[in-house]
């Protein structure tokens, strides 16, 4: 799987910002927070959390409606409100531009960048520095309807919309998304499926998320377990936002060894 | 920096080893910004950044440079007065928060006969008096136990200009400064007032003077000088004043 791209805090006059590229999807997000409620949105205890959607083209739809809701709903679940009470935190996504298969790949489009959004917005929170309960990676699967009914067909990992268009007819895709300590924060799935391939999916999606399970005890030297018998493991969207962050810190840090 | 600080990204358990020991004075382990303690005895982070700890203080925190200014009891800050209220000024200290309250009588020698007067956009340099999460944060330019003003007050003329709040606090820090100010301090004189909310206030006495200081502040938080750097940005300035 390739890497997202990511451009950290690059708008002036946003609080935090990100701009977000992987296969084809490319997604500015800015957060301003924590700044002034509205007095009928305010809540007592716990900050308000507000998200814009914007398309690529004209202006937004239910679809996009749909995509704020499951986006509130998740992030409300990560960013910690109570350390903000009274306060707004205001995230405007907007879509820059998509692959152009997305349209004709006939599987249900708001799914399919929906976990680009949620990266967006997770990065975007880390450069404002809105504290945060924990961090999140997503990612999309699709189970291609295989050819005969008896044998099941291998699921595509984070297709690219041309995979996509290729796999047709997709019998059914979903979305994942994963906090830091391996807890399912997001499932949308649609198409269908059974209980198994669900769980299949799942447990892949946790393994492309958040790494492979360890057995036992922390590991300690990262960079070295990556070359493990001389094959290197496929890199987790875990240890992408750690890559991300570190070269993040390193920037803010680099007056420190500067001449 | 030779080695990288140990990175730090929201929801991370801070290992107890990593935390300092508790060998020097203070026993009690203070958690600073980006930090949060869930009892019983786990310490979490909230931010994503470089984790920080000093063992002389027993303190520990995660150092990061983006967002917006959160208001810390203690901080200096510019304040921008928004209003007058019966008895304070509404302050803004970043722009689309609630304000702060700026008594009244929270200035050198002010009673209720003499208050100040402070026009809407008047600068003020104060101290935060109290900042909790359910109040909005409380100002004031006096030092409590003396009464006197210590160079808080109202900004006469100069200008404004907007640092990185990192760049704040390097130049608020008790050690280090900037080398650029010593240099050109020595051969032009102005005032420099910093405010940890991510403003630094020039007065030049001229404008050619305070723009070429404000810019060169700038200049190094964006570059990040370094010494070297710094002393040859000193020698452009000074030759172009």
């Amino acid at each position: 799987m390739i890497a997202p791209e990511v451009t950290l805090t690059h708008l002036n006059r946003a609080d935090g910002s990100a701009t977000y590229t992987h296969i084809g999807y490319s997604i500015i997000g800015a957060v301003n927070g924590p700044i002034e409620v509205q007095r009928r949105d305010e809540q007592p205890e716990d900050a308000t959390i507000e998200v814009n959607v914007r398309p690529a083209v004209g202006v937004g739809s239910p679809k996009e409606r749909h995509l704020e809701t499951l986006l509130h709903n998740t992030l409300r679940s990560i960013i910690l409100t109570r350390l903000i009470p009274r306060t707004l935190v205001q995230i405007t996504l907007q879509i820059r531009s998509l692959p152009e298969e997305d349209d004709s790949t006939g599987v249900n489009t708001s799914l399919t960048i929906l976990p680009h959004l949620l990266h967006t917005a997770l990065l975007a929170l880390l450069s404002a520095s809105i504290p945060l309960r924990t961090i999140l990676t997503s990612v999309l699967i699709a189970v291609p309807s295989s050819a005969s009914p008896n044998t099941s067909s291998t699921p595509l990992l984070s297709p690219t919309a041309n995979e996509l268009l290729r796999a047709k007819p997709v019998r059914s895709i979903h979305v994942f998304a994963f906090s830091g300590d391996r807890k399912l924060l997001l499932n949308e799935s649609d198409g269908t499926f059974s209980y198994a391939e669900w769980a299949e999916a799942c447990e892949k999606a946790e393994e492309v998320c958040c790494g492979e399970e360890e057995e036992g005890g922390v590991k300690l030297d990262e960079g070295e377990s990556m070359e493990l018998d001389g094959q290197v493991q496929e890199e987790s969207l875990e240890k992408w936002l750690r890559g991300v962050v570190r070269r993040k810190v390193e920037w803010e840090q680099r007056w420190k060894s500067a001449t | 920096m030779a080695t990288l600080a140990t990175l730090v990204l929201p929801g991370d358990e801070i290992p107890h080893g990593a935390l300092p020991k508790g060998t020097g004075k203070k026993k009690t382990l203070t958690l600073g910004p980006g930090l949060r303690h869930i009892p019983p005895n786990t310490v979490a982070t909230t931010v994503a950044g470089a984790l920080a700890t000093d063992d002389k203080k027993n303190a520990a925190l995660v150092d990061y440079n983006s967002g917006r200014y959160l208001p810390f009891v203690g901080d200096l800050v510019i304040a921008t007065v928004n209003g007058s209220a019966a008895e304070n000024f509404n302050c803004l200290l970043t722009p689309n928060t609630s304000p702060a309250t700026l008594p009244h009588l929270a200035f050198e020698g002010a009673t209720k006969k003499t208050r100040p007067q402070l026009p809407p956009n008047s600068l003020v340099y104060c101290r935060i008096a109290s900042a909790g999460r359910d109040l909005p944060p409380e100002l004031t330019c006096v030092d409590p136990s003396t009464g006197k003003g210590e160079g808080l007050g109202l900004l006469k003329s100069g200008m404004l200009f907007h640092i990185s709040l990192g760049m704040a606090r390097r130049m608020l820090a008790a050690k280090g400064g900037i080398t650029l100010l010593d240099l050109v301090g020595a051969k032009v004189g102005f005032e420099v007032t910093v405010g940890r909310n991510g403003l630094v206030h020039i007065d030049g006495g001229n404008v050619k003077t305070t723009l070429a200081i404000g810019r060169a502040i700038q200049e190094v938080d964006q570059g990040a000088f370094g010494d070297e750097r710094q002393k040859k940005l000193a020698a452009d300035v000074l030759k172009n004043l």
